[in-house]
């Protein structure tokens, strides 16, 4: 190795080079991505009438527009939100508590929007005041919060102690499960088939308010997460480090978890628990672009994007004429990418 | 010139009182104050409360100014801590997180001025390969030494550093030591290490602290606290302590004593 021919200077510039040409060329596939998932479908339109219908919408005939407007785009979209979200959260939550199988869901998150949503197919049609539609994304979305929550106060309470705070998470995975397999056992077998294939996770319920609100909800926690990049990177080098350079990792960590939770929470309440992306996509981030997080957080966001964007291109387009949930479907693609990633690293070292 | 003081510190982990009462001899400019003890004697407590991340009834003060007069950043922005852990085994890079740390402190510094100020801290400890190597891939003496280089990154007026040396090798711990000692010299300050190595101890320290059960059994120059009765009683074992030419003491620890047996 040639050291000291150029300065670190040079050689770090380099690297970051790389880097950004990676998360360049991750939101170009993103962007590639979208226009194949805007295009697969059973409606049989062309991806001259994609272009057309998104530039020029006037100029399409009423079925097509409707279709691409108002089942394609948003299907899509909230595939980019919640895969962008989910990524974003799962990076976040994985540094902070330097867990590397931690994702929003270790924290419970999912398990009780799972259990919010059970209730709401549960009860609610008992109850003959509300509509069921508008009331199970808000139950599952309470009760995700709730749960983020409770992790918060756990978070206070043991002063910000990591351990304490991932059994806690697994314990409240654990007890909402519990509860939802309670509610199941009393539910009729209609309502255990919903709850089942709400579960799976399905991108097909989401229209452009859930698309708005989810983006929203990213939009608005992605500065606090890049506000924080330097800090985020540098705990990587271990708590110890960041303590002694007088960095409060207490605070930090209840922060992080707060907006972890409500990023999570309205991930997962329009489309269900698809719970993969969340751990998968800030490690294959992780693989492609190392561990600074100025590049990590957009990084890991554009993976669960493209994870998420992918699937849902393939539930479309693996069988022609039915759409498979998308849940299912994300571990199946994230599954083999992660591990060919991982067997490309293993040959590198 | 830098005078550093501690005197008072009492801490307690719940209803357990860690150290009690323990007063540091005053450290003057270009000093080394060397912390002994056995396994739980509050060393690596007593030098988190030095750092201001333990909470501590004591008072503790540079240049006769306590953390909460000079407030938290000028307080950090004058002395720096190693703590005895390296850096985790992660994929990060040692640039990365001396980078990443700056930043973090708001360091008013260019890119090219960091990342020359990097590579002078790299080099002087031999890390200058490892610059740019995971931190997964180094050996833990060399992530013991990107702690100390993270130490140092601040050019700290007061150093601690907890057990800079347990990872390294006979080379690289004198290295380190020597390169602790010519900082002092170069630029004044002062240095607290917490050692397991009485000889090191004994070569590097000006002043030595004995701590045993969170409290100080002796303090002074190192041939008034390495002596067999003291060593006796903090570490029990026996042992005979020489002076070595340049009036340096010598030990060598000739058995363990049994319950109840003096030396």
């Amino acid at each position: 190795m040639s050291v000291g021919e150029t300065s670190l200077y040079q050689r770090f510039g380099t690297i970051q080079q790389r880097r950004v040409l990676t998360v360049a060329g991750l939101a170009i596939g993103l962007v590639a991505m979208l226009a194949l998932d805007l295009w697969a479908g059973p409606a049989g339109l062309g991806f001259g009438d994609i272009v057309t219908g998104l530039f020029w919408p006037d100029q399409l005939d009423l079925r097509p527009r409707i279709i691409l407007w108002d089942v394609r785009l948003p299907d899509a979209l909230i595939a980019l939100a919640v895969g962008a979200a989910l990524g974003l959260a799962g990076i976040e939550t994985q540094t902070i508590l330097d867990n590397p199988l931690a994702s929003p869901f270790t924290l419970g998150v999912s398990s009780a929007a799972v259990l919010g949503a059970s209730l709401a197919i549960v009860v609610v049609p008992v109850v003959p005041l509300v509509g069921e539609t508008a009331v199970l994304p808000v139950m599952a979305m309470v009760f995700a919060l709730g749960s983020g929550a409770l992790i918060l106060m756990i978070v206070r309470w043991a002063n910000g102690a990591r351990e304490t705070v991932v059994l806690f998470g697994i314990a409240l995975v654990f007890l909402c499960n519990a509860l939802t397999a309670g509610l199941q056992y009393l539910a009729s077998a209609e309502a255990i088939a919903q709850i089942v294939f709400w579960t799976i996770g399905n991108l097909t319920r989401a229209g452009w308010i859930e698309v708005g609100l989810v983006s929203a909800c990213f939009v608005c926690v992605l500065p606090f997460s890049l506000r924080h990049v330097w800090v985020m990177t540098l705990l990587r080098g271990g708590e110890a480090h960041a303590r002694s350079m007088g960095i409060n990792v207490g605070r930090l960590r209840m922060w992080v978890i707060l907006r972890v939770s409500v990023l999570a929470a309205f991930a997962v309440c329009f489309v269900g628990a698809i719970g993969f992306i969340g751990l998968v996509g800030p490690h294959i981030a992780r693989l492609l672009l190392g561990e600074d997080h100025r590049m990590l957080v957009p990084g890991s966001a554009l993976c669960g994007a493209l994870i998420l964007s992918c699937a849902s291109f393939l539930s479309k387009a693996l069988i022609p004429g039915v759409i498979i949930p998308v849940g299912i479907l994300t571990a199946v693609v994230g599954v083999p990418v992660f591990l060919g990633l991982l067997s490309g690293r293993r040959h590198r070292a | 010139m830098t005078v550093f003081g501690a005197t008072g510190i009492t801490a307690k982990y719940g209803q357990v009182t860690v150290l009690d009462q323990v007063d540091l001899p005053t450290l003057n400019d270009n000093e080394v104050l060397g912390l002994l003890g056995p396994n739980a004697s509050g060393k690596s407590t007593l030098m988190r409360c030095l750092s201001g991340e333990k909470s501590t009834t004591g008072h503790i003060t540079i240049d006769g100014r306590t953390r909460a007069d000079m407030g938290h950043d000028g307080w950090h922005h004058r002395l720096a801590s190693m703590p005895q852990s390296p850096p985790n085994p992660s994929a990060l890079l040692p640039t990365e997180l001396m980078w990443s740390t700056a930043r973090a402190l708001d360091l008013d510094v260019s890119d090219r001025e960091l990342a020359d100020q990097i590579e002078g801290i790299f080099a002087r400890l031999g890390l200058s390969e490892f610059a740019l190597s995971p931190l997964h891939t180094l050996s833990g003496g060399k992530r013991q030494l990107v702690g100390l280089a993270l130490a140092l990154m601040r050019d700290p007026d007061v150093l601690l550093l907890d057990e800079p040396t347990s990872a390294l090798d006979l080379h690289w711990r004198m290295v380190v030591l020597d390169l602790v000692r010519e900082r002092l010299s170069d630029r004044g300050g002062v240095v607290v290490a917490a050692l397991h190595d009485l000889d090191l101890a004994a070569r590097y320290c000006d002043q030595i602290v004995l701590l045993h059960g969170g409290k100080i059994i002796a303090s002074g120059g190192p041939q008034h606290v390495l002596t067999p009765a003291n060593l006796a009683r903090v570490y029990r074992v026996e042992t005979r302590v020489t002076l070595d030419c340049d009036g340096r003491p010598l030990v060598q620890v000739i058995r363990p004593l049994r319950d109840g047996e003096a030396a």
